[in-house]
């Protein structure tokens, strides 16, 4: 669900290691995406595939994790008994997309473990939004739906992209994700068409959240040699900035239709060219948060933490000695 | 750290030891009565019965579900992946002699028995007909091993086109729940806040709509 078309890492410039490949196995593997052909576990795939798929489908995973927590934290205050169920409803599917798409980049490679730790040691990155607090109830709903929305987006592009374990990952992501979406749309429409009290809260919450949604995609992606390497192996499935568009193409007007505003003066589709026009973000603001210094990114990793080590003596009590791993299959 | 009492950011990095995540079973799912067993995914769990309550727990929560299997990643066999147009069942060695008793010497108790006497079991195989899709179970063999399994296999599937990858598992490694358990899926579908279908804004919209003539809505296009 918080999937997210960057891999979080700002663009760099870093070689790409084809020149090392079979040049053989390296056109057949891209005649076969080519074709479309999904690729699967146990094919032969270039390094910078594997890598690049490995970091994007485990940072899905992370943030799928990691985003539950904002809204999570809502459960036992969200208003009436129907908003709490529902919401520990959809907190539970999170974590259960999370547990999906370790699989899926558990087939690459990596293993879980790994995965975790390096979460937890602040190496592998999550989607940054999630390093921001939701002092009201209103700010977990405008994540239950603008961020959802956003994740939507990515997810739907990603799910035609080309290996086939993200692939049936997120076909079933994105079917569990049906529910999420009306309920934070449902949410956020009850505040905003709600009394004066209602309204003052669901646009503060959209006031506070806008800038984290608007580097939501990442980054303006101009074709670099990466990008257009990406995009022909479907790892990439549109831009940064196509994804932003076609986002604010979508929920700008809903937004406006409920009487909300969005902070940004700028912000006003150019019917001649079909491009949303907007303040640039700070992208120096958004690298020094997802470099840690953020207003929760300590507490993100302290709740993971503690998670992991609350849960060790289970983890110990459970293994026997036939245990054995092997990579999952597909 | 604060209201949830957390420890400070720790001065060394966490580690795990392997075999923390435990090991992978794969798990098949029936979405209804009759219908054919599908691939839906992993789960970690350190034994069988574990296993399938977290393959309950993960593939049938928002999904309706009438019989589950699970088997350790390690039972299964699996064969070459080919194209999507080709057969994998075409990647296997070429055996000298025929493997396969022909379907219908089945019904023979004597050719059972010496079949029995001889360590045949039951193998559940299952095709992948298309590289993104998942496996789904196309029947019983029986053969002594798995790689025997897989050629009997191609025997008596090998006709149904295309077939991209197939998987082997002897039955007996299969944890399945049972006939008698149907009660196990039984849902409450009166939990209605979990069905996208039950939130209707619609009319909400309409309605503060009406009473508020857009105000809001900058002009279209770039001022100039």
């Amino acid at each position: 669900m918080y999937g997210s078309a960057s891999t979080h890492d700002l663009p760099t410039t870093a070689a790409t290691g084809l020149e090392n490949e079979d040049p053989i196995l390296l056109a057949e593997f891209e005649a076969r995406i080519a074709r479309g052909e999904k690729i699967e576990p146990g094919d032969w795939m270039p390094g910078l595939y594997r890598k690049q798929l490995t970091r994007m489908i485990e940072q899905h995973a992370h943030s799928e994790i990691i985003g539950s927590l904002p809204e999570g934290t809502w459960i036992t205050r969200a208003p009436g008994f129907r908003r709490k169920m529902a919401q520990m409803a959809k907190v539970q599917d999170e974590v259960g997309h999370a547990q999906l798409l370790y699989s899926a980049a558990e087939t690459l490679g990596k293993t879980r473990e790994q995965m975790l730790v390096d979460l937890i040691n602040g190496k592998s990155k999550y989607s940054n939004v999630f390093n921001y607090p939701t002092p009201t109830w209103a700010d977990s709903n405008v994540i239950s739906w603008l961020i959802d929305a956003g994740a939507i987006v990515n997810q739907l592009a990603n799910a035609k992209g080309s290996y086939g374990p993200y692939c049936r990952a997120l076909d079933r992501i994105c079917a569990e994700e049906a529910f999420h979406l009306k309920y934070g749309h449902d949410a956020v429409v009850h505040l905003a068409t709600g009394t004066p009290v209602q309204r003052r809260m669901i646009q503060a919450a959209l006031n506070r959240w806008w800038p984290a949604i608007m580097t939501f995609f990442g980054p303006s992606d101009k074709m670099s040699v990466h990008t257009e390497i990406l995009m022909r192996w479907k790892v990439k499935m549109a831009s940064n900035d196509e994804c932003r568009n076609q986002f604010l193409d979508m929920y700008v007007p809903k937004i406006w239709e409920i009487g909300l505003t969005v902070p940004d003066e700028k912000l006003a589709k150019n019917e001649a060219t079909g491009q949303w026009e907007f303040t640039e973000p700070d992208w120096e603001d958004f690298k020094r948060v997802i470099n840690g210094d953020g207003p929760c990114n300590a507490e993100r990793l302290a709740v993971r933490r503690a998670a992991e080590e609350n849960g060790a003596w289970v983890r110990r009590a459970l293994l026997t000695p036939k245990t054995q791993y092997v990579r999952p299959l597909a | 750290m604060n209201r949830l009492g957390l420890p400070d950011a720790p001065t060394t990095d966490a580690a795990k030891g392997a075999l923390d995540q435990f090991g992978t079973y794969e798990v098949f799912h029936q979405k209804k009565e009759g219908a054919p067993f599908v691939y839906v995914g992993p789960v970690h769990a350190p034994e069988a019965d574990v296993a399938f309550l977290f393959a309950k727990e993960q593939y049938s929560r928002r999904f309706a579900c009438t019989g589950l299997w699970v088997v350790p990643t390690a039972a299964i066999a699996v064969t070459a992946y080919v194209g999507d147009q080709e057969s994998a069942y075409g990647t296997l060695p070429l055996l000298a002699k025929n493997p396969a008793p022909a379907p219908g010497a089945a019904d023979d108790t004597a050719a059972e028995e010496a079949a029995y006497a001889a360590g045949e079991e039951d193998y559940d195989i299952f095709h992948l007909k298309k590289r993104g899709k998942a496996h789904q179970h196309v029947g019983k063999v029986r053969a002594s091993a798995p790689a025997e399994a897989l050629q009997v296999a191609k025997a008596v599937f090998g006709d149904q086109r295309p077939v991209v990858n197939v998987w082997a598992v002897r039955a007996a490694d299969v944890l399945r729940s049972g006939d008698d358990d149907r009660d196990i899926w039984a849902t409450t579908p009166e939990k209605k806040y979990r069905d996208a279908i039950s939130y209707k804004v619609q009319d909400r919209i309409e309605k503060f709509k009406a009473e508020h003539p857009a105000t809001h809505q900058p002009a279209h296009g770039p001022q100039t």
